[in-house]
């Protein structure tokens, strides 16, 4: 990047920028113009939030971070950010940073009881050592866990997760994208076998009418959402459909916004594919050819524990099995769901059905469906993206420009990372799991270990990871890059008491204190974003790379540091078994430092291959270039199976590439022939995920939440985001801007809600639901317009864990929680 | 000593006291009385029709304008000096009252014949019905809006920069009127394309 | 105890107060991480429930808000109660579009608002940049919850 003309352009804007804000321009600019100290080093990152991938500029000087700007040359976003991402520049400066290891001691000893005290790197890694050391000579690898994240860098997960399946052979990793996109992915796999979204944004200007399912874009993902506004408001055809559980700001743009009650999508996807078969506009030859029909198994359960009665009632439950069913046996199961019927349940008016969907069935409109948490936080949230797949399948409306089926992502890296690198408790790179021997081998042989290392039964799942911490199941625990006691459901009930439990050693690595940090055992301080150098993937496939750009402040490291630092205090003989090492006794008297990292691969790029012009910390501690290494061994699972990632200076100059990259080329939409190289010559579509290149649909049911609002709790109550506020707000909270934006937490509900509970707008109430209650004012007014019967509260506010008050049942098949439907009651506070 | 009783008076007397006259007594009663019961009734109805509970008696006001109104600051305010549907849709002063409830016939059709009865009708016809009551409002200088908004006891030194740089302009002038800037203050606003001076 | 005796007592113990307090919370900072380590939730224990904070206000006008850097959106300084921005109509733009910015007194809305995702420039606002709440919010009274030792340029620095 040509960094003076930069620098001209910003001096310049600056001036524009100062008088149109009514400062004047003082003498003192004229000379600093002169001076050439106004110069400010820009260089390019993606945004730290959410999953659209905005690409920024970042403003460098003296060693911090001075300014950001929407990076107008990234094919995201086009010069334009959110409140969130104009802001980027102060996330990292809250006075509260974390700077030391902080240990819980007493007496000058560890001591679970103890205040947080300072510790060297070496003591904290020292009793952290020991700590999992312990737990898996007395419980072996199922009593150690990971809960990581889809903020992780790209190749900190990679490390992360040969750490634990590899080093300390441990499937007990899960990141926070179970809690996010799980069902995305169980729906990707069990419709095309090969998970992420086959579009692209470039379908946002192709597409003539866009629906929402339960996804409020205008505060989510409010960048793209501006891409889909440009079209909407210029364009006389293009529409925009909403469906939600109540109405929020995204409605402010809707042709048709239809408000369901909720779950009752399921019955909607299915009355929309019956209205494609009964009025005769199913694409048949593409059926015929492309597609298989499958019957799923019904009743599965809540993903509870089996001895919840909830559970046992249930006749299939975590059932995901399916049986191969004709065309004319789907078409006979959802001709269940008709016009009246699926009015009646979901109450949403016949005619806004029908328009709705008319838009679907008809072969001449390009539709693009959008959804995220409100379909993957739902106790059918796999289901639900087989449906909506379904409505896309059946009328071939899909991989071409504005045909899409497009699944939002909430994290910055919830498909590069947490999903392709593949740092979930079954998965490995690639979409490969580890149930699967043959995907076992492959990783053992790129990581050039012993045939079984890597464990065949799948680890514990976030949910899980908490029920067994309380239960002591899980001993010695690494909470990386989140904030789960903040975010995870009945966090009261099934995750703080793992916490807490004096047999569990938990420690959490953060860049700020948060709630999670609060009752840890062992802090550590992370460094974060542009402090060091990293790669994220965004929804539609776009693997973006940034450079360290400023130091990370005194002791603050990045995960990655942690992580392969931490990996030089096991010995091989301390964590692998004899029979393993036999295989392999070169390895003997090695640390896991030396097995996986210093293993030819990974430590192949000397460091003089780093930008010189760049620090990268880590890199210079450990003697060689590690990102390009963890990345091109990493990129070695995908090259040839359809997930080729582009070399790794490549990422450096550009801003991202849709994967698969081949032959230098990006893939906007994969399974046609037009665009992906993988689809054969003369097969139009190929959905190779699936063995003979078929998509699969499936005939699943409505079936009921786990809870419905009823004498006692009332309300539904549903959780989720501001547009001014990410995740548990730890990052967002600490901008003053976004703080005062929005600065607490509130109850949106209905007014003669309020007034029948002698609550008005401002009052404090009590939001009790069977798992605790939580404190907060009532909004009335504002953003969200509650109907009766429904409320919603954000989760980013620390003083309200409005999460202890969900239950903790999951999607029985991708094991996601379901945020987005609980009853409550409301209690005005005396 | 008796009082001497005026003729005329006694006349009128004798012509109240034969039986033919008395039809005549009967019917002033009736009349004075019925004048009564309708005159009372007229009023109570006309009062019971002009609150928000008679206005929001049916879905369709209920649903759509009552909803959105109950978030705006003529609902809920710093006060609670608050606005109902005929504060501002209803002139207060009888002659005009009169007019616009003969008017509001046409409405009862409306309701009748299902005009507006599903939320797609509603916002089908919404900027119509807005536009008509714009007009009225325009027609006759935002009377109902003076009724509490009275512009000789406006303090602009408490009003915002502009609002108070507006009021004493263009309304002082009388060249505009509260409802040419303050549209959709109280219910959303139809498709504004196209709507003069917006 | 002679009244000047005691005068003197009184002093002294202010000057040790204050010093104390003045002093100490350095010493905690200087010492490292001696400090409490609090969440934002602050000391409270997670089982505790908390009075919630009181609604806060947005003032309804207030002088024009300093920018951190260039190309940072201006902070709305007003509130913005009551503001829709729908399909049918922009509250904002009835102020701030460029034709009623002069007669009202507000700022114009920027030169960026006027190029499509292509960079053409266009006869109006983009609708791309329609939804002027993506960009521009407003702002309570209140401090930070913690303090942010950002610094801007000098040049956008308040005296």
């Amino acid at each position: 990047m040509n960094n003076s003309r930069r620098t001209f352009l910003k001096s310049s804007a600056a001036a524009a920028a100062a008088s149109a804000a009514g400062l004047s321009v003082t003498p003192s600019t004229q000379v600093l113009a002169k001076t050439g100290k106004q110069n400010i080093d820009w260089d390019k990152a993606p945004c730290r939030f959410c999953g659209t991938g905005c690409s920024v500029l970042v403003g460098v000087r003296d060693g911090r971070v001075v300014a950001t700007q929407a990076d107008p040359d990234s094919p995201v976003n086009r010069g334009l950010n959110c409140i969130k991402g104009y802001f980027l520049s102060k996330i990292m400066y809250g006075s509260d940073r974390l700077t030391t290891p902080l240990l819980r001691m007493k007496n000058g000893k560890y001591d679970k009881n103890g205040q947080f005290t300072p510790v060297s790197w070496d003591t904290a890694f020292e009793i952290m050592a020991r700590k999992f050391k312990k737990t898996l000579k007395e419980k072996g690898p199922t009593a150690v866990g990971m809960f990581g994240s889809g903020q992780w860098t790209v190749w900190e997960g990679y490390a992360a997760s040969k750490f634990m399946k590899a080093g300390l052979r441990s499937n007990n990793i899960d990141p926070n994208a179970r809690h996010c996109m799980a069902s995305a992915v169980g729906g990707f796999m069990r419709t095309f076998g090969i998970d992420e979204p086959m579009g692209c944004y470039d379908d946002f200007e192709n597409a003539d009418h866009f629906v929402l399912w339960g996804s409020n874009m205008a505060e989510c993902h409010p960048v793209l959402w501006s891409r889909i506004a440009a079209r909407v408001l210029a364009f006389d055809h293009v529409r925009v459909s909403v469906l939600s559980t109540y109405k929020h700001r995204s409605c402010d743009l809707a042709h048709l916004p239809i408000i369901f009650e909720p779950q009752t999508d399921l019955a909607i996807g299915n009355f929309i594919c019956h209205h494609i078969i009964s009025t005769n506009r199913v694409n048949k030859e593409f059926i015929a050819k492309h597609t298989r029909f499958r019957m799923g198994a019904t009743d599965i359960g809540y993903g509870l524990p089996d001895t919840s009665p909830l559970q046992m009632k249930a006749a299939h439950p975590n059932d995901g099995s399916s049986k191969e069913i004709k065309f004319e046996d789907f078409a006979t199961f959802v001709s269940d769901y008709t016009l009246e019927k699926v009015s009646k349940l979901s109450g949403v008016s016949k005619k806004s059905l029908l328009e709705l969907a008319e838009l679907y069935a008809d072969p001449d409109t390009k539709v693009m469906s959008l959804w995220t948490m409100g379909v993957n936080q739902h106790t059918r949230g796999v289901w639900m993206n087989n449906i909506l797949y379904n409505m896309h399948l059946l009328t071939g409306k899909i991989s071409q420009p504005g045909n899409s089926p497009f699944s939002l992502t909430g994290q910055p890296s919830a498909c590069g990372t947490a999903r392709e690198v593949g740092t979930f408790s079954h998965r490995l790179p690639a979409d490969m799991v580890v149930t699967n021997p043959k995907h076992r081998a492959k990783a053992e042989k790129i990581w050039k270990l012993p045939s079984g290392t890597i464990p065949a039964k799948p680890g514990y799942h976030a949910v899980l990871q908490d029920r067994m911490l309380k239960k002591g199941k899980i001993n010695a625990y690494w909470v990386m890059c989140n904030n789960n006691v903040q975010t995870a459901p009945n966090l009261n009930e099934e995750t703080l008491p793992g916490y807490k439990n004096p047999d569990n050693f938990i420690v959490v690595s953060d860049p700020y204190p948060t709630v999670s940090t609060s009752v840890a055992d062992l802090i550590l301080p992370t460094a974060m974003w542009v402090e060091k150098e990293g790669a994220y993937g965004n929804a539609e496939r776009r693997t973006q790379f940034w450079y360290q750009q400023v130091d990370a402040p005194a002791e603050a490291r990045s995960d990655l540091w942690q992580l392969m630092e931490f990996s030089k205090y096991f010995k091989v003989e301390e964590v692998w078994p004899e029979e393993l090492i036999k295989k392999k006794p070169e390895v003997r008297g090695k640390t896991l430092f030396d097995v996986l990292y210093r293993n030819g691969n990974v430590n192949r790029f000397p460091l003089d291959q780093t930008n010189p012009d760049k620090n990268n910390f880590e890199s210079k501690q450990f003697g060689f270039y590690v990102q390009k290494g963890l990345f091109e061994e990493y990129a070695t699972f995908g090259r040839g199976k359809a997930h080729d990632l582009a070399p790794f200076d490549v990422y450096h100059t550009v801003r991202g590439l849709r994967w698969p990259v081949v032959n230098g080329r990006e893939t906007l939409r994969r399974f046609h022939e037009d665009s992906d190289p993988y689809v054969r010559d003369g097969s139009e579509f190929e959905f190779y995920g699936k063995a003979d290149g078929k998509a699969w649909l499936f005939a699943l049911p409505y079936e009921p939440p786990p809870e419905v609002p009823d004498d006692e709790f009332d309300l539904w109550l549903c959780t989720g985001r501001v547009l001014e506020h990410w995740h548990s707000g730890s990052m967002t909270q600490r901008v003053p801007e976004l703080y005062k934006a929005f600065p607490d937490a509130v109850i949106f509900m209905h007014p003669d809600d309020a007034r029948e509970r002698g609550l008005r707008r401002g009052e404090e109430a009590m939001v009790i639901s069977p798992r605790g209650e939580i404190r907060t004012r009532v909004e009335t007014r504002g953003r969200n317009t509650m109907h009766r019967g429904f409320t919603f509260i954000p989760f980013f506010d620390a003083t309200e864990l409005v999460n202890k008050l969900i239950l903790d049942a999951t999607d029985p098949l991708s094991k996601q929680t379901d945020y987005k439907k609980c009853p409550v009651r409301i209690e005005k506070v005396a | 000593m008796k009082l001497p009783i005026p003729n005329f008076l006694k006349r009128y007397w004798q012509l109240l006291s034969r039986p033919a006259a008395i039809a005549l007594w009967l019917i002033l009663a009736f009349g004075f009385t019925a004048g009564i019961v309708f005159w009372g009734g007229f009023n109570t109805l006309m009062e019971a029709s002009n609150t928000e509970a008679f206005c929001t008696g049916c879905h369709e006001m209920k649903d759509n304008v009552f909803e959105e109104m109950k978030t705006t600051i003529h609902y809920s305010n710093r006060s609670g000096v608050r606005a109902s549907c005929p504060d501002c849709h209803v002139p207060h002063e009888w002659t005009h009252k009169i007019v616009r409830k003969v008017q509001a016939s046409k409405e009862v059709w409306g309701k009748l014949t299902g005009y507006i009865d599903t939320r797609a009708k509603f916002l089908e016809h919404r900027k119509n019905m807005a536009e008509r009551e714009w007009a009225r409002m325009k027609a006759n200088d935002s009377r109902e809006c003076r009724n509490c908004h009275n512009f000789d006891y406006m303090d602009f030194s408490v009003q915002s920069k502009r609002a108070a740089q507006m009021h004493s302009t263009a309304l002082a002038s009388g060249k505009m009127t509260c409802i040419d800037c303050h549209k959709g203050i109280a219910h959303h606003l139809p498709d504004m394309s196209g709507v003069a001076n917006w | 105890m002679k009244l000047c005796h005691l005068k003197r007592w009184f002093l002294f113990a202010l000057t040790a107060v204050v010093l104390c307090h003045y002093l100490l919370p350095q010493f905690a900072i200087a010492a490292g991480n001696d400090k409490p380590v609090e969440s934002l939730r602050g000391p409270a224990p997670l089982s505790e429930e908390k009075k919630a904070p009181a609604l806060k206000k947005f003032p309804k006008e207030r002088e024009l808000l300093d920018l951190n850097y260039v190309g940072q959106p201006p902070l709305i300084p007003h509130s913005i109660r009551g503001y829709k921005i729908t399909a049918n109509d922009n509250r904002c733009l009835h102020c701030h579009s460029w034709d009623n910015a002069i007669s009202s007194g507000a700022t114009r809305i920027g030169i960026s608002h006027f190029r499509d995702r292509d960079g053409r420039v266009l006869a109006d606002v983009s609708p791309s940049r329609y939804f002027c709440t993506q960009c521009h919010v407003p702002q309570i009274n209140a401090k930070p919850l913690v303090p942010n030792t950002f610094e801007p340029v000098e040049s956008l620095k308040t005296p």
